[in-house]
Formats: C-alpha cells, structure tokens, sequence
C-alpha cells in the first residue's frame, strides 16, 4: 500500500500493460496528426463548467468540472495585516537616508503575504504532492510582476496587496480537489484558482496615505483585486482590452514530435517529458509572458516492459529469428522494436521545449484562448 | 475552439414515479387491485410516505411497516423503517421495496465474458481485477499452456509464470465458478480468450450484468431498458447474446474487434484473424502446426503494425461507447454499431452546413461532445427505441 501510495503521490500511474502502452504511444507520435484516444486535436482541452462567487464567506470564489468529473473549489480570503519592517530597513529610515530608501517589502510586496493550501482527498496535507503543486502555483502568482507603471497593479500582486507603508493584506488561497485526482491535478487546480482570483474583491479604501487604514462598508463599491474591464471606467480602459491577469499554469506533455495540451491520465502515462508551463498576460502590450517551466517527473519511466515475441519464452520456436529488427526512435534517440513498449527514459530534446513554449505562448495560441474563456465566465 | 467553458447545468431530478405507481413497480402478478382501481389509503402510501426518486444512503425510505425490505436496503432491529444502504431509485414489485443502484461494482455468475487486469502473481495463479468487489483469481491450470494445446503443467511453467501475464495485462477470460463469498475464478481455455493487445481499453460504470435492471432487459423488454437521459443507472454493458463481435469500419478503418466484458471493462482492437496473425509471425508454416502458432501468439505482448485509419476507427468506437454511457443507455452490440453509424451520419451533417475554411473544421473534428454526442444519443434512440 506505502509503494503504491508513493507512486501515485509522484505521478498518478494508472495501470497499463504493455500492450496498451505502446499502441497509444504510436498512435500519439504519429507524425502531423497524432490520435488521441478520445479524437481531440493535439490543442484541444475538454470541455469544462465553470462558476464564480459560491462560497459566500470569502472574497472570492470558484469552482470548476471538468468533463472526466474531477472537480475543484478555490476560496481567497484577505485580511488586513501590520506591515513588519525588517530591522535593516528600520536602521537605514533612522539614519535619515530619507524617505526615498522605504523598505522594499513596504513598497514592494512581500511573497509570503499570499498563502496557498491545497487539500487533495487521500493525501496528508505533508505529503508531497500538495506541497509542490501549491508551491508551484503560489510561486508563479507572486512571480508575476506587471511592468505597467500605470495602473494599480505595479509590482504584480505583491505590489497590489500593499495598503501603504504598515499595512498590507495578506491573501489566503484555499484550493480543494472535490473528487479522487485522476489525472495530474494541476491544471484544474490552476485554472479554479486563477478564476477565483478573478472574481476577488477587496473593500474599497477610504482613508488615505499612512492612516490606519479605513474601509467602506458597502460591499457593492468593492474593487476588485484583479481590475476588470468594465464601461464605467472610461473609453480608455475599456479600449485595452488586456489587464494583468493571474497566472494560469497548463499542463503540456510531448510525445514523440507532437506536443499535446490538456492531457488525460493515460496520455500522461506515455508521455516522453511533462511540462508545467504558467503564463501571464503581460499588461503593456497584451502579449502572453512565460513565467515558469517545470517539468514534472513522467510516469512512462516506471511502467513495465514489453517484450519482443523474439525474446518471449512463451513463443520459443514460433517466431522467426530475422522477424524483429530495432529500429531508431528519432524522438528519443533510443533503438527500440516496432509495437513493444520501452519505458521512457526522460530527456526532451530542446526543439520540442521550444516548440511547446511557442505554442502556449503565440498570439491566437493556446493560452491566449484558455485566458480569454476563463475572462468569458461571468465573476459577479 | 480550443477550449470551452460551460456555466454549470443544474441538473432536475425528476421524480421518475410521481405521477403513477404502476409505470415503476414491476408487478409480477396480476394483482386485481393494483392495476384496477387504487385503494385511496394505497395511494397515499404510494405517494406520500415513501420517498421517490434518487435515496441516498442512509435515508428512510418509509415509517410505513407493511412493505417489505429487498435488496439495497436495511431495516434496524428496534424499527419498521426501511432505509437505503446504496445511493439509487426506488423499486416496488407488490409489497417488497428495494433500491436499485445508480452504479454498482460487478456481480459475477458463471459463464460471463469477463475482460480484467492482472494485479498480483502469485505463485500457482494470478489476481485479476474485473471490477467485481473481491478479485477474481486466474489459476496456471485453468490457462492454454503454449507448445501444445493439452499437456500437464509443469514446475518450470510455474518459475516462468510471468512470461504468461505479468502485472497490468489485460486478459479476456470467462467466469468457471463463483465462490461463497462472491469471488470469481476464471479460465482462459479457449483461443477466444487470452492476453489482450493492439487495442485500447475503457471501462465503464454503471450497474451492468448486475442488480434488478437485468429482469427487464435479459426478457428483452426493450422499452423498459432503453431510457436515456434519465440518469437511472440503467447504462452499462448488459449481458447479451454477443458480447465480443467484428465492424467492418468505414474511412479505410479494416476490420475492428470489440469485447464487451460483462464487468464493464471493454478492449477495442484491430481484428486479429487467427491464421493471419501465425502467419505473420512464420512465414512457412504447416497446417498442422497453426494451432499450435496460434496459441502460442497468445502470450504476446508486441503490437502488430496498425494503419493510422483503424487507429482513427477505434477511437470513434470508443468515443461512441462513452457517448452511450454518458446518455445513460445500455451498451450491446446492437447500440454500439447504431452509435457508431450515426457517429458517421453526423460527421456528414457537420460537414456540409460548416463553411468555415478546411483547416478549422478539421481541428477537433473527430471530437464528440456536446452538441454531437446529444445528437449521437438521438439518432441512437430513434433506431433502437
């Protein structure tokens, strides 16, 4: 039971034979048109249901479905916390450097001012996988930095989180996988939290400066930490049609040449490399901006073999011995027979990497579309 | 069209016996008063005290202490109320109440064609999963030793056990026996049966051989058992006359097997013709050797070279067995192949009112969801119903 709990916490094996391994791994490195086995294109992802503001406790909410009937609710709370200066910043003030040197994270922001917790049914909130998925996900969210220096959202969410000088809000993200993770659950996770960031709203502020803070009560004048388009905010706003955004992180796997989005369990079972990509929409010039790859340890590696019918006992004197010729697998640079099952060894060439980061990222590309049907889904 | 967000569908349970009893309770025999004119006391029990439609478990089904527990039920020893063990509907046949399920695990009997995954090797005998609650066993003696088609096992087949079947192979075999605490065991004596190849698999919920829903469709009651849509838990494979059969696929797909595994595990696979497969293996071999090649390729686990056409087929085949879950219909050969032929007809439909350029109408095009598995279903309901 600990081997196989081990296992999943790595990387959720369903298991395979050999047989079935290989066949969809030849159907998925087929050149051009890989064949998925349930007739998507290589960029489609399956259909999903999303909702916003559910929780009514929170500043902001979300949950999302996916079609294999995964599910995940995400709740942000914030809460108005004293800004602690470091003791270096505070000697630096005394000195009568001025106001100009303020500590960095006053101005700035600070990465630990957004907490994220992820509960997945039958892990322990230590386990492993909890850890580095939420890790990975708080990582790229206060990694965004918007280099807009107009707008609210200077410094990125840190910097949207800073009150003024000895306040700040401090962002509590509780994600929570409903159902058992059938596949690697990140991108579910990714795209509910960054939908429930969306629909966050923190009181609108009414003092000003370095007061204590102070907030209007009316909940209905609100803002929303994310700055949404709307017709009230002028012609000018309105007319840009990108705002920063929180970051979404997609799953890419490749197999052979192909470069496949939204994977199901079984695809990721055969994948060559799996990549955790999180993109951004950068405000300037309403361009995607990479914020982070990661690779994820593929589970191809720990599958069982197949055997060629020429070194099956089984089959001993019924096989031709000339039948069985190795041939080079152009993707992996490895020789292996026709029709039998090698497990990955890992290693990605980096044409592919590239080519995955091209397609995530370029105009009309993927993550322009998984951005704009998420901004799709109503936030009030 | 690379992604598509739904607003979330709110879905009515409909009470599926609101308006009559008799629609729901089976009634076995001619009871003068239930199909004649009701009694008004028996209406209000029908429709007031015991709850209808989807019980979860845990619920009180009814106070009322004149019906009877049945299956998917339990009553506490200080009480007359009947309450629900499983999540499902309700079903009356005369005064007995029982539950029926919305997804049950396999019940296995005597004969059914079973498609499982080895999880365990033991050391006289493997432990195949085949959704059952208890795993079924798979004894070296009840297998097709190669080189030679009856001889004695032997301790040397015993040490080499996984040259067989080793861990996460998918076999198709048969139920031999059940034993009293409703494990299985299986045999694959037959060249029908054996380790599975060139192919996918997909497994299915849904009640399946099992539970009361097998009363209706076993007596060929057809109406009784197709209706889809109504989430009843009534989809599945169901046992039938045929559980394993050929299409001869369009779009240059060949020929493609399909096994419906009684257990809901289902592999579909480019056809294997016995002699074919031998003789692809050696090129001279003489006829009274075929038997012997043919139940030796058995144990292979090596894919045959398969064109990209059948891989697409097998695909839409597969995607067309989920279409038929989802929609709650039951899986047969008779579905599966009016599945797969309105799966074409709509491909047709789609192509000719879409003037999109060639490049978009292709992407994803050989998705089914949405719109065209809800026609899928339709056209589907049309010809069986």
């Amino acid at each position: 039971m600990s081997n196989q709990r081990q296992a999943s916490s790595a990387s959720q094996v369903p298991h395979l034979s050999p047989a079935e391994l290989s066949y969809l791994y030849t159907s998925l490195s087929l050149p051009k048109t890989p064949i998925r086995p349930d007739g998507r294109s290589p960029t489609q992802f399956r259909p999903l249901t999303a909702e916003t503001n559910i929780l009514p406790g929170t500043n902001g909410s979300a949950r999302i479905g996916f079609a294999d009937g995964t599910q995940a609710i995400v709740g942000v709370k914030a809460e108005v916390e004293k800004t602690i200066l470091s003791n270096e910043t505070l000697a630096r003030n005394d000195g009568g450097v001025g106001g100009e040197q303020e500590g960095s994270a006053a101005v700035g922001g600070h990465g630990s001012w957004v907490q994220m917790s992820i509960e997945i049914p039958g892990f322990r909130d230590d386990d492993a996988l909890p850890v580095f998925l939420s890790e990975m996900m708080r990582e790229s969210l206060v990694g965004a930095v918007g280099t807009d220096e107009t707008s609210d959202m200077t410094g990125g969410l840190k910097g949207r989180l800073v009150i003024n000088k000895r306040w700040h809000w401090r962002l509590y993200i509780d994600v929570l996988l409903l159902s058992q993770p059938l596949a690697y659950p990140l991108p579910l996770l990714s795209l509910t939290t960054h939908l429930a960031l969306l629909s966050t709203k923190l009181p609108k502020l009414k003092s000003q400066g370095e007061e204590d803070p102070f907030f209007d009560d009316d909940w209905a004048v609100a803002e929303y930490l994310y700055p949404r388009p709307s017709l009230s905010s002028g012609a000018k706003s309105s007319a840009r049609s990108s705002f920063v955004r929180p970051p979404v992180t997609l799953l890419v796997i490749s197999v052979g040449e192909n470069i496949i989005f939204d994977p199901n369990r079984e695809e990721i079972a055969v994948a060559d490399a799996v990549l955790a990509i999180s993109i951004t929409r950068d405000s300037e010039a309403g361009n995607l901006k990479l914020l982070s790859i990661r690779t994820v340890d593929p589970p191809s590696r720990l599958t069982q073999p197949g055997v060629p019918n020429s070194e099956n006992v089984s089959m001993l004197g019924a096989v031709a011995p000339t039948e069985d010729v190795a041939v080079l697998n152009p993707a992996t640079g490895e020789e292996e027979v026709p029709g039998v099952w090698r497990p990955r060894r890992g290693g990605v060439k980096r044409s592919v990497i590239a080519e995955m980061v091209k397609t995530a990222l370029k105009k009309g590309g993927v993550g322009e579309e998984v951005l704009e049907g998420l901004e799709g889904v109503e936030v009030s | 069209m690379g992604i598509i967000i739904l607003p979330p569908v709110v879905e009515d349970i409909v009470p599926r016996h609101e308006e009559s009893d008799d629609s729901m309770s089976v009634d076995s025999d001619e009871d003068v008063e239930m199909s004649g004119v009701r009694s008004p006391k028996r209406a209000r029990i029908g429709n007031e005290t015991v709850s209808t439609g989807v019980v979860t478990p845990g619920e009180v089904v009814t106070d009322d202490p004149q019906w009877m527990r049945g299956h998917g039920t339990y009553v506490t020893p200080l009480s007359t109320s009947i309450i629900a063990t499983v999540a499902g509907t309700v079903q009356k046949t005369n005064k007995l109440l029982s539950v029926h399920p919305l997804r049950a695990r396999y019940t296995p009997e005597i004969g059914d064609l079973v498609v499982g995954r080895i999880v365990e090797v033991q050391s006289k005998r493997w432990k195949v999963d085949v959704a059952a609650p208890l795993l079924a066993q798979l004894p070296l003696s009840a297998i097709n030793l190669p080189g030679g088609i009856l001889r004695r096992r032997t301790s040397s087949d015993e040490l080499q056990i996984r040259t067989f079947f080793s861990e996460g192979d998918l076999v198709v075999a048969e139920v031999q026996s059940v034993h009293q605490d409703g494990s299985a065991s299986l045999h694959t004596r037959s060249l029908k049966y054996g380790k599975l190849r060139n192919g996918v698999f997909l497994a299915v919920t849904g009640t399946g051989g099992s539970g009361a829903s097998s009363s209706t469709t076993k007596g060929g009651v057809g109406a009784g058992a197709l209706r889809p849509g109504a989430g009843s838990g009534m989809g599945g494979v169901v046992r039938s006359r045929r559980q394993v059969w050929t299409v001869n696929t369009h779009n240059g797909g060949g020929d493609v097997d399909v096994i419906l595994g009684v257990n809901g595990y289902i592999w579909i696979s480019k056809h294997a013709d016995g002699a074919a497969a031998a003789s692809s293996a050696t090129e001279n071999v003489s006829i009274t050797r075929m038997e012997e090649m043919v139940s030796t390729s058995i144990y292979s686990s090596q894919n045959d070279v398969i064109a990209p056409q059948t891989r697409r087929e097998i695909a839409r085949l597969a995607q067309c067995i989920q279409v038929l879950v989802q929609g709650g219909v039951r899986v047969d050969e008779e579905t599966v192949m009016d599945a797969y032929e309105a799966s074409l007809q709509v491909d047709l439909e789609v192509g000719d009112d879409d003037d999109e350029d060639e490049e978009t109408r292709h992407e994803g095009r050989e998705y089914l969801e949405g719109a065209k598995s809800r026609r899928i279903l339709e056209l589907v309901v049309k010809r069986v119903g």
